[in-house]
């Protein structure tokens, strides 16, 4: 099977053609969101989405840590972004700030207990983490608002100095919105190409030999883990002002499955480029059939298990395999996926 | 007048194109107008749950509304325009409602949204709805902070709440069964804010709360909290378990044969959770704002009326539930009829204070959509299991209706601060 | 005042019963190395089966209907008991099918195999049954409660708990007494060597699952009475049953048993003096242990930590 150090080019540039072409789509969304049949507000949730999933990767792909409790640094992120603008004052830049930095410290707390574990016990220790800071965020109603949710967070303006935009529109915001991700890209694109990103690649294919050479693997990845919540934390601020409150139900397990779902299909194993395929995928397959059918669950479900039975490397890397075959053989040559 | 259809989607595409990215600082209140044209027709957004914990109800829900609709479809409609509707699923998910909402106001321009059960669910619609100043009915969710410190200027709240309950239950269950309280309560908002209702009301009727247990939300086994009840020998256990917490807990509870003794105080117990299930699982004393077999004239017509139009359903006989979304649903299609409108605040206005007679509503006591909280101030009626009733559908006993005033949820009026007119965007659809 | 004897009693009971719910996925990870998320899905697909055996709606139209009906119910659910999770067992072998592809591959895949089977499952018990509340009958000897000590206790809960203490036996008798247990076993550890004595992996692996699977079911059929019977049922199982696997050491037996028990008691007896924390309990407690144990109680190294 293909695996992420195969596809993506070591590239030092700051600025990829794909980055370009992202940037094309999400800057001319609001043109054609409406008549494919989209809505503006869509658009929003697949723009901080993307940024939660290229964070998430770069600890589920890149470094090969699989957590199934990821919702969490969402949540802790949202609520520290509300409980900011409740408490503090009105600031967009000390809000998201406050959201970054809350979710790093949750980070930190759990990246602490596990980044001395491997396997299935790093997995069920995120979990159990993250269900401790689930249960938490309903019991501690007096703060968070429990089951009812944080409400009333405001959309604070962005003050550029000369000028102030107004984000309380979802046109302005969203285009917030994807100035962030376009920074979240360029900084995960340096951050995976740069040493530590190799390191922390090394380490996923072989987590002893990167040991015997000399690093202290425990500390990749904690700073793994702890970067990977802060962009979950950022994205958790996003959320919080598109829907102008903050709820635990984006820290269940449930949802924090979801993140791993849409990862794994985008094809986030062999491709950078792969969460941002898998949000999009489950955003509009979620609105689409979503809207046709209540059964959509079932479907979806058994896309997902043929794509993990077939496809394991997911959209991205039925792309990459597509592109890279002649069109004439890849009619006549059944399209198998390689071995382990 | 009449060809003139401005899109909002249009114009924003428009703008977004001749401003460019950042410069679009649009007007935050906007004062929209889809089509002011006769023919086009009234749509309606229903929210209903159709997965998660409350997919069942969600379902009973959507049936009320749907069958109001037809019926004014059947006679043309109202002011002359037909109704349609669109549902999604919100999943029994707050951060769904809220896509759900925006999905329906700015894609599917939905007038009207319709539906909750889950107080969360509400919640997130109804922020999301007073942004755009689109009008919300919440149905089915019985949460006190609905019409409390969560009202909003545009949601209207159909069901009856935890205070309503407690308070129609409290003083004849202390003359009934004894002083001594227990409160089982479960550990989040709805469960605290109910418990807190029914503690002041035994504390005003002379009772005594010996003790309350908490069980958090997701309790499957509640062997331990019962055994802490019965070491504890209250006479009254005042329940507030909900969702299939509450499921678990009737199910435990009928097994042990514990129903009777002590007494049990239920909050309401919503028709599709119950309907199908052995006569034990209702057990104590619980609510409800409505019952298929209340001796009242029309409700054996509402009842044919709904076999009639939903003659597949397991449920054969309507409930609580789809009572209210029918009710909610069919008062607001009437006040759009009164006022000859569907601008939104127009209708607001026609729906604050409005008096709906006992009979139209087939409930014992008038009605009246209270103009400070947006609750429906409605009669509540006590029930019991109907032990030894011939038709496998009649579960309940009804024991006792409380007129609208003596239950009323004083705490909701100081808790409730509705947005002003101003600043509740006007819209016309 | 509290007295703990009855609370450590129920904290008992309530160990056994998360036995019973863990069981067929212990024995999933510990001979096959994969997480099965279908679990809860098919410990719900058991109940409704067996609801359906019980008590079919279309029964009172046909004949053989009328006289299955006429049949005592403890009949009726002896057959249920022993039926429904031979089809469990089938859709199991069904999945294992499906699960093929990703034997070569990192453990991941086969976890995300069962959460995508999960919802699959999930859905068609909404179809097929509705999503409504329902209600599975069980025999009138094991049903309503008995005194003891003046308190009032479940027969149910305690024919569930033996019934519990029965499976965990029948499975290690199964595992450690009878040749192909060996056989199971060994295919865990070397898949070579079963290979090499001409024994058919493939059909070994399927026997395997769809053992797991039936458990599942049985467990189902048993829980149900207690919890009540929902399509989502399965959500409040898998969770339990992971914690038991990780706390007790993925790969023994006698470890997940133990740790079953630890849970038990850990919610029962914070169920009895901080009720509102009986369910953060079990996290609390997997946390300490995890935390100074890598491998839980009595963890042996896996493949899963790859």
């Amino acid at each position: 099977m293909l695996t992420l150090s195969d596809i993506s080019p070591r590239s030092t540039a700051w600025v990829t053609p794909q980055m370009l072409v992202l940037a094309l789509v999400m800057l001319s969304a609001p043109l054609w969101l409406g008549p494919v049949g989209l809505y503006q507000y869509l658009g929003i949730e697949i723009a901080i989405w993307m940024v939660y999933a290229l964070g998430f990767n770069l600890l589920f792909g890149y470094t090969g840590l699989h957590s199934f409790g990821h919702g969490a640094y969402l949540g802790v992120g949202g609520y520290a972004f509300g409980l900011f603008q409740h408490h503090v004052g009105t600031s967009l830049v000390g809000g998201l700030a406050a959201a970054i930095l809350a979710s790093a410290l949750a980070g930190m707390i759990v990246a602490a207990a596990v980044s001395h574990r491997r396997g299935i016990y790093f997995a069920l220790l995120t979990i159990a983490f993250g269900q401790v800071f689930w249960f938490s965020a309903i019991k501690l109603h007096w703060l968070t608002g429990g089951e009812d949710g944080l409400l009333n967070i405001p959309r604070p303006a962005l003050d550029l100095g000369v000028v102030q935009v107004t984000l309380s529109d979802n046109l302005s915001f969203y285009y917030f919105t994807v100035a962030v991700l376009g920074l979240c890209v360029v900084a995960l694109w340096r951050i995976v190409n740069s040493p530590f990103g190799r390191i922390l690649q090394a380490i996923r294919q072989n987590e002893m030999r990167a040991s015997f050479i000399g690093y202290e693997v425990w500390r990749f990845k904690f700073a793994a883990f702890v970067l990977s919540a802060m962009f979950a934390g950022l994205a958790g601020g996003l959320f919080a002002m598109a829907q102008e409150s903050a709820y635990p139900d984006v820290m269940s397990l449930h949802q924090s499955g979801l993140i791993v779902m849409m990862v794994l299909v985008g094809g986030g194993l062999v491709s950078f480029w792969g969460p941002v395929l898998g949000v999009v995928l489950y955003f509009v397959a979620r609105d689409v059939l979503g809207a046709l059918t209540e059964t959509w669950l079932l479907w979806y479900g058994l896309m997902f298990v043929a794509m993990v039975m077939f496809r394991p490397e997911g959209l991205a890397g039925v792309l990459h395999r597509l592109r890279r075959r002649p069109p004439s053989a890849a009619q006549t040559r059944p399209v198998t996926s390689g071995g382990a | 007048m009449k060809k003139l259809i401005v899109t909002r989607r249009g114009l924003l595409g428009a703008t977004a194109a001749a401003t460019g990215i950042a410069a679009f600082n649009g007007p935050w209140k906007f004062n929209r107008v889809y089509a002011a044209s006769s023919d086009k027709p009234i749509k309606l957004g229903l929210t209903s749950d159709a997965s998660g914990q409350y997919a069942n109800s969600g379902a009973s829900d959507r049936r009320g509304m749907l069958m109001a609709v037809d019926e004014f479809n059947a006679k043309g409609g109202v002011l002359g325009r037909k109704i349609e509707t669109v549902h999604i699923d919100t999943e029994t998910t707050p951060a769904t409602g809220s896509r759900v909402a925006e999905r329906m106001i700015s894609r599917e321009e939905c007038g009207f949204l319709i539906g909750a059960v889950s107080s969360g669910v509400a919640n997130a619609i109804s922020q999301v709805a007073q942004k755009y100043g689109t009008i919300y009915l919440n149905t089915n969710s019985s949460s006190p902070t609905e019409s409390g410190e969560n009202c909003h200027r545009v949601k209207f709240v159909w069901d009856g709440n935890g205070t309503n309950f407690a308070k129609a239950a409290v003083k004849n269950s202390i003359d009934s069964f004894g002083k001594k309280w227990l409160l089982l309560t479960n550990d989040y908002v709805w469960g605290h804010n109910t418990a807190a209702a029914t503690r002041e009301l035994v504390d005003e009727y002379g009772g005594e709360i010996i003790d309350e247990i908490l069980v958090p939300q997701g309790t499957r086994d509640f062997s331990s909290a019962l055994l802490k009840i019965q070491q504890a020998g209250p006479d009254v256990v005042a329940a507030a378990v909900g969702g299939d917490d509450q499921k678990a807990l009737r199910q435990q509870v009928a097994d042990l044969g514990m129903g009777d003794k002590p007494a049990w105080i239920n909050n309401q117990q919503d028709w599709p959770d119950v309907y199908g299930l052995p006569l034990d699982n209702l057990f104590g004393v619980f609510g409800t704002t409505w019952y298929y077999k209340l001796d009242l004239p029309g409700v054996a017509d509402f009842v044919k009326r709904y076999q009639a139009a939903y003659p597949d359903t397991s449920m054969r006989v309507p409930g609580n539930v789809f009572y209210n979304g029918y009710m909610a649903t069919r008062e607001l299609l009437r006040a759009i009829e009164r006022t000859g409108t569907t601008n939104n605040i127009a209708v607001i206005k026609a729906l604050e204070g409005h008096k709906m007679p006992a009979a139209e509503r087939m409930q014992h006591h008038d009605a009246v959509i209270d103009p400070v909280t947006h609750q429906v101030q409605q009669t509540i009626y006590l029930a019991t299991a109907n032990r030894g009733a011939e038709d496998p559908d009649d579960m309940f006993k009804i024991l006792t209706s409380s007129a609208p005033e003596a239950v009323q949820d004083m705490g909701a009026q100081g808790a409730c601060k509705l947005e002003s007119y101003a600043d509740t965007p006007t819209l016309d659809v | 005042m509290i007295q703990l004897a009855p609370h450590l009693f129920n904290g008992l009971t309530l160990g056994l019963l998360f036995a019973l719910i863990a069981l067929g996925f212990t024995l999933i990870v510990g001979v096959m190395e994969v997480l099965n998320l279908a679990h809860g899905s098919l410990f719900a697909l058991g109940a409704y089966i067996a609801l359906s055996m019980i008590d079919p709606a279309w029964a009172q139209e046909t004949a053989l209907g009328g006289w299955w009906l006429g049949l005592p119910i403890t009949a009726r659910y002896g057959v249920a008991l022993a039926f429904a999770p031979l089809a469990v067992g089938l859709a199991g072998m069904l999945l294992e099918r499906c699960l093929r592809p990703t034997y070569d591959k990192a453990p991941l895949y086969g976890l995300l195999l069962t959460f995508g089977a999960a919802l699959v499952i999930e859905e068609l018990i909404r179809l097929g049954w509705g999503t409504g509340e329902q209600h599975l009958p069980v025999p009138d000897g094991i049903n309503g409660a008995f005194f003891f000590g003046g308190l009032i206790f479940s027969k149910y809960k305690i024919f569930a708990a033996v019934f519990a203490l029965a499976a965990i036996a029948a499975v290690w008798v199964f595992l450690e007494r009878t040749p192909y247990g060996a056989i199971i076993k060994a295919g865990a550890h070397d898949s070579e060597m079963v290979r090499a004595l001409g024994y058919d992996l493939a059909r070994l692996r399927m026997f395997v699952f769809g053992l797991g699977a039936a458990l599942a079911g049985i467990a189902g059929i048993v829980m149900v009475p207690i919890w009540g019977l929902r399509p989502h049922v399965g959500i409040d199982v898998v969770i339990p049953a992971f914690l038991i696997i990780v706390l007790g050491g993925v790969g023994s037996f006698w470890g997940a048993v133990v740790a079953s028990i630890l849970v038990g008691l850990a919610v029962g007896i914070t169920g009895a003096y901080a009720s509102a924390w009986s369910l953060m309990s079990m996290y609390l407690l997997l946390i300490a242990v995890v935390g100074f144990r890598a491998r839980g109680l009595f963890g042996r190294k896996s493949a899963l930590e790859r």
